[in-house]
């Protein structure tokens, strides 16, 4: 199957996310602040919207009130999703700022993701607290794991 | 599809426009070099990207006029199924498409209007030279363009943009830009070359009335952007009916003001006569980049400030 087929189409009718109330924009950012070490204030300039599950990150403009009356397809980043009462940040976020966290890093080798993109588990070791975790190697950064009980599950799109 | 063999006939009538012709017609014959965007807004160490492409067997090279512009030997050498690609640390692009976003200057808090942005080169481009500070409305009138264009804003994680599906010459009144750049449908004549034969849009969609197109998206832009602000109008062809000509009925039907540009490629002044029409004299501050000047795809750019 060739790279256009595989994409998702979007939604024709797609309606504006709403504006997340100020504790909840709280929830989601300490959760990114607590989980992985980057300040809330990294996000300052951004604006939390919302659908049913899921959180978008969108810069802040001086007045919102004017794009809303715009018919969109799409607003933003897709930043955090809502899973059962978890937060799970997605991969497109995690790529874009897991340079700025300074922990839950899982570091692997070239054949270990190349295994884990495969097998979608492996078993893995560390004394991480359980959760989710950011997938680098090389430096390079693939996005969202899950470390629970010696193993480790790939998100990774 | 023009064979190559035709092409002489075809671009003749721009022999007057097009410097040194023939070297133009022996340019259609070779290959385009290769380059890159390094996205720095996801990758903040260039070194990561340089690595891992000489890893896989490529040369890279930074372009000395372009920041964050990389030339990548060999030419046909895969960039779209490297891992730098697939985490958006890489677009891979021509040199020329990124004058239209330099002549349009974006600035971090701007509400820029990209009109035809699908798959996103331009938008993503701006996004990237504002930090990801501009406001961005990134509208096409196709769905299965703008799926792409969804595709690069998020492979690439530029925040700032939002997508919407409008006709460009309808899109509708209410917000007041500050900049939009129209990098309208076109013939693609500035593309066309040996293994792009079938670049030139008049073959696949012979009905297709270009300029009137150009000219609606042109002035539905103008009057959109605020009183001060500024349009960003581009083609890849050559064809001055699409390019000097649809600015100047513009400039007839709108009080717009023609803004020369510094330029990191070779250009010529846009034409103020065609085909025995005089046209506004202020054309000679767009500009015309040529594919043999610039080894690169031809471009016309013209930037325009709404006066009133």
């Amino acid at each position: 199957m060739g790279k256009r087929a595989r994409r998702k189409r979007i939604h024709q009718q797609a309606v504006w996310p709403k504006l997340t109330r100020r504790e909840e924009r709280e929830q989601v950012l300490l959760f990114w602040e607590e989980r992985f070490g980057i300040p809330k204030e990294t996000f300052d300039p951004y604006l939390l919207l919302s659908t049913a599950k899921n959180y978008w990150l969108f810069i802040q403009p001086p007045d919102l009130q004017p794009l809303q009356s715009l018919r969109v397809q799409t607003v933003g980043l897709l930043f955090t999703r809502r899973v059962s009462r978890w937060l799970k940040p997605t991969s497109t976020a995690l790529q874009r700022f897991g340079h700025l966290a300074s922990k839950n890093i899982v570091e692997l080798s070239p054949l270990e993701l190349d295994r884990l993109r495969r097998e979608k588990k492996i078993p893995y070791t560390s004394d991480l607290t359980e959760g989710y975790v950011i997938l680098r190697c090389e430096g390079k950064i693939w996005g969202c794991g899950l470390y629970t009980s010696g193993k480790l599950i790939s998100y990774l799109p | 599809m023009l064979d190559l063999v035709k092409a002489p006939a075809y671009f003749a009538r721009y022999r007057d426009i097009i410097p040194d012709f023939e070297s133009f017609l022996r340019h259609l014959k070779t290959s385009l070099p290769l380059y890159f965007r390094l996205n720095d807004l996801k990758c903040p160490d260039p070194e990561i990207v340089l690595k891992g492409l000489t890893r896989q067997g490529a040369k890279v090279e930074p372009v000395s006029q372009l920041p964050n512009f990389y030339r990548v030997e060999p030419r046909n050498f895969p960039l779209g199924n490297t891992e730098e690609y697939y985490l958006g640390y890489i677009y891979p692009m021509t040199l020329n498409s990124a004058l239209p976003v330099i002549a349009l200057d974006p600035q971090p808090g701007e509400l820029i209007l990209d009109m035809c942005a699908a798959p996103g080169s331009k938008t993503t481009q701006i996004a990237q030279m504002t930090k990801d500070r501009a406001i961005i409305v990134a509208n096409d009138r196709r769905l299965d363009r703008l799926t792409a264009l969804v595709a690069n804003l998020k492979r690439l994680g530029v925040a700032c943009a939002l997508t919407t599906l409008y006709r460009g010459e309808e899109f509708p009144f209410g917000l007041n830009f500050d900049k939009i750049l129209v990098d309208a449908p076109c013939s693609g004549e500035g593309r066309y070359r040996e293994g792009y034969e079938g670049e030139l849009m008049y073959q696949k969609e012979r009905r297709t009335n270009l300029p009137a197109l150009q000219k609606g998206l042109l002035i539905r832009a103008f009057d959109l952007v605020r009183v001060g602000g500024v349009v960003v109008y581009s083609t890849c062809t050559i064809n001055p009916d699409e390019n000097e000509c649809v600015v100047d009925y513009l400039l007839r039907k709108r009080q717009g003001r023609l803004i020369p540009c510094t330029y990191p490629q070779p250009h010529h002044e846009g034409v103020t006569e065609w085909e025995g029409r005089l046209l506004h004299p202020d054309l000679k501050h767009t500009a015309r980049f040529f594919p043999h000047e610039t080894n690169s795809v031809g471009f016309f750019v013209a930037k325009i400030e709404r006066m009133i």
